[in-house]
């Protein structure tokens, strides 16, 4: 397989170059402030040339993200940051594309794009934020929040099996799985640079805790633990552990070797320059 | 998780320690002032101007690791590849520990936090290294950090420590509440 991705050798960045000058509005202490290091030392160890890297997400806190990154970036409609993403990097194969989103964009409301971007294995790369809350509405249960977590806006707990994402992501054929903690800067910027470089749907779920709506979390730190295996090329072995561990098993789960998306099929120059006159105006 | 484990405080060359003791610095200034900018957000002003001046303080410290370096050419590494014997450089603020509301006594506890954690790195890298000429550094190092905990102590005792109702806000975020 090839990988397409745009790395140039002689770009030497640092990571604070590939943050913009907006300030970010997370709650101090949210998650997503260590998402935003890692992810900005991922691309600065990969030496990606921001003008050929896109970062798209959807609606919430963590979909804010592309603002404060110095990147193109595309802040799309709600449950929409993959078709959108698919669609970029279908059209321009050259552009490292990132999609980062929530677990209630991506889980809830884009649910369905989710399944179907693991089985296309476009080579993109989808960063969840996962703090199982709707936090930007004031801390609704997503559809990764423990059926029993009690709250004003589900007294008892929803009583709601959660979200299983990372077998959701294995099932539908996505071709890199791993989960990490905000917290673990080190660990998530590791990840992340290995998630962009593998060819293919890679797929991050990254703990990221909300401390405004679910303080609780802030115990995520004590309770993450590396994986006590290495990852697997088998998607049914991963999937059977990540069904049967803690949800705090930190680290890559599963590297895959699908053929990606558009190297599979023969592309038709020819049709395509057709179909595309006949939608010009 | 990314911790390197035991002894690795043996193993640093010159060069490593330079460019570890730097990357702690450069670091540690990027998040005060990532944390002088989130509070400035949030209108808590006395605890803004607290973390801008320790980002200030710490890259002070860093030019005078660079000073220190001379000619020793201070190849970054990639994230991963440093040995912190932590998830973060030893002067990271744990994020999870800052709260909008937090006042500067609890600010510069959890500096002194990290000017310990600092230290200690520095202290079992001296007591470790079985090169002289990197403990000797380590040991300049960790005397820099135990200064930097000495004035911590000392704005310490300047400012009260938080009431019991610290945290309480009239205007909660939790529109749930």
């Amino acid at each position: 397989m090839v990988r397409r991705m745009s790395v140039a050798a002689p770009c030497k960045l640092k990571a604070s170059d590939y943050k913009s000058g907006t300030k970010p509005v997370w709650c101090p202490g949210c998650g997503d402030f260590h998402v935003l290091a890692s992810l900005t030392k991922a691309i600065a160890a990969l030496a990606l040339v921001p003008e050929n890297l896109a970062v798209v997400s959807g609606i919430g806190c963590s979909s804010r993200i592309p603002a404060y990154l110095n990147c193109y970036g595309f802040h799309g409609v709600h449950g929409r940051a993959l078709p959108l993403a698919t669609g970029l990097k279908v059209a321009r194969p050259d552009l490292t594309v990132i999609c980062a989103g929530g677990d209630g964009d991506g889980f809830s409301i884009g649910g369905n794009h989710l399944l179907h971007a693991c089985r296309r294995n476009v080579d993109i790369t989808y960063v969840v934020m996962d703090n199982e809350i709707y936090g930007m509405t004031k801390g609704q249960p997503s559809p990764t929040t423990a059926p029993d977590w009690d709250s004003e806006l589900a007294p008892g707990g929803t009583g709601v099996s959660p979200f299983h994402p990372l077998v959701i992501a294995l099932a539908s054929g996505a071709n890199f799985v791993a989960r990490t903690f905000a917290g673990d800067v080190k660990g998530t910027t590791r990840t992340l640079a290995e998630a962009i470089g593998h060819p293919g749907f890679s797929f991050v779920q990254i703990l990221s805790p909300c401390v405004t709506f679910r303080p609780d979390q802030r115990e995520w730190k004590n309770k993450v633990h590396p994986p006590p295996v290495t990852f697997t090329t088998d998607p049914a072995q991963a999937a059977r552990r990540v069904m049967t561990d803690d949800g705090f098993n930190i680290g890559v789960l599963y590297k895959g070797s699908r053929d990606i998306y558009g190297q599979a099929v023969e592309r038709n120059a020819e049709f395509e320059r057709d179909l595309d006159a006949e939608f010009l105006v | 998780m990314s911790n390197t484990g035991k002894n690795a405080s043996q193993n640093f060359t010159q060069t490593e320690l330079l460019v570890h003791a730097l990357v702690i610095e450069l670091e540690a200034v990027q998040s005060y002032k990532d944390l002088a900018e989130q509070m400035e957000q949030c209108g808590n002003t006395e605890v803004a101007a607290l973390f801008d001046k320790m980002s200030k303080l710490e890259a002070e410290h860093a030019e005078k690791i660079r000073e220190a370096a001379g000619d020793v050419e201070l190849t970054e590494l990639p994230p991963w590849e440093y040995r912190w014997p932590g998830l973060e450089p030893p002067e990271n603020i744990d994020l999870a520990g800052v709260h909008y509301l937090m006042t500067p006594h609890q600010a510069l506890e959890l500096a002194l936090e990290n000017e310990l954690s600092a230290m200690a790195f520095f202290d079992a890298i001296a007591h470790d290294s079985t090169d002289d000429q990197v403990g000797s550094l380590a040991q300049e190092f960790g005397d820099d950090e135990r200064q930097h905990v000495a004035w911590m102590k000392e704005w310490l005792a300047k400012y009260p420590p938080p009431d019991d109702d610290w945290d309480y806000d009239p205007d909660p975020p939790a529109a749930i509440d």
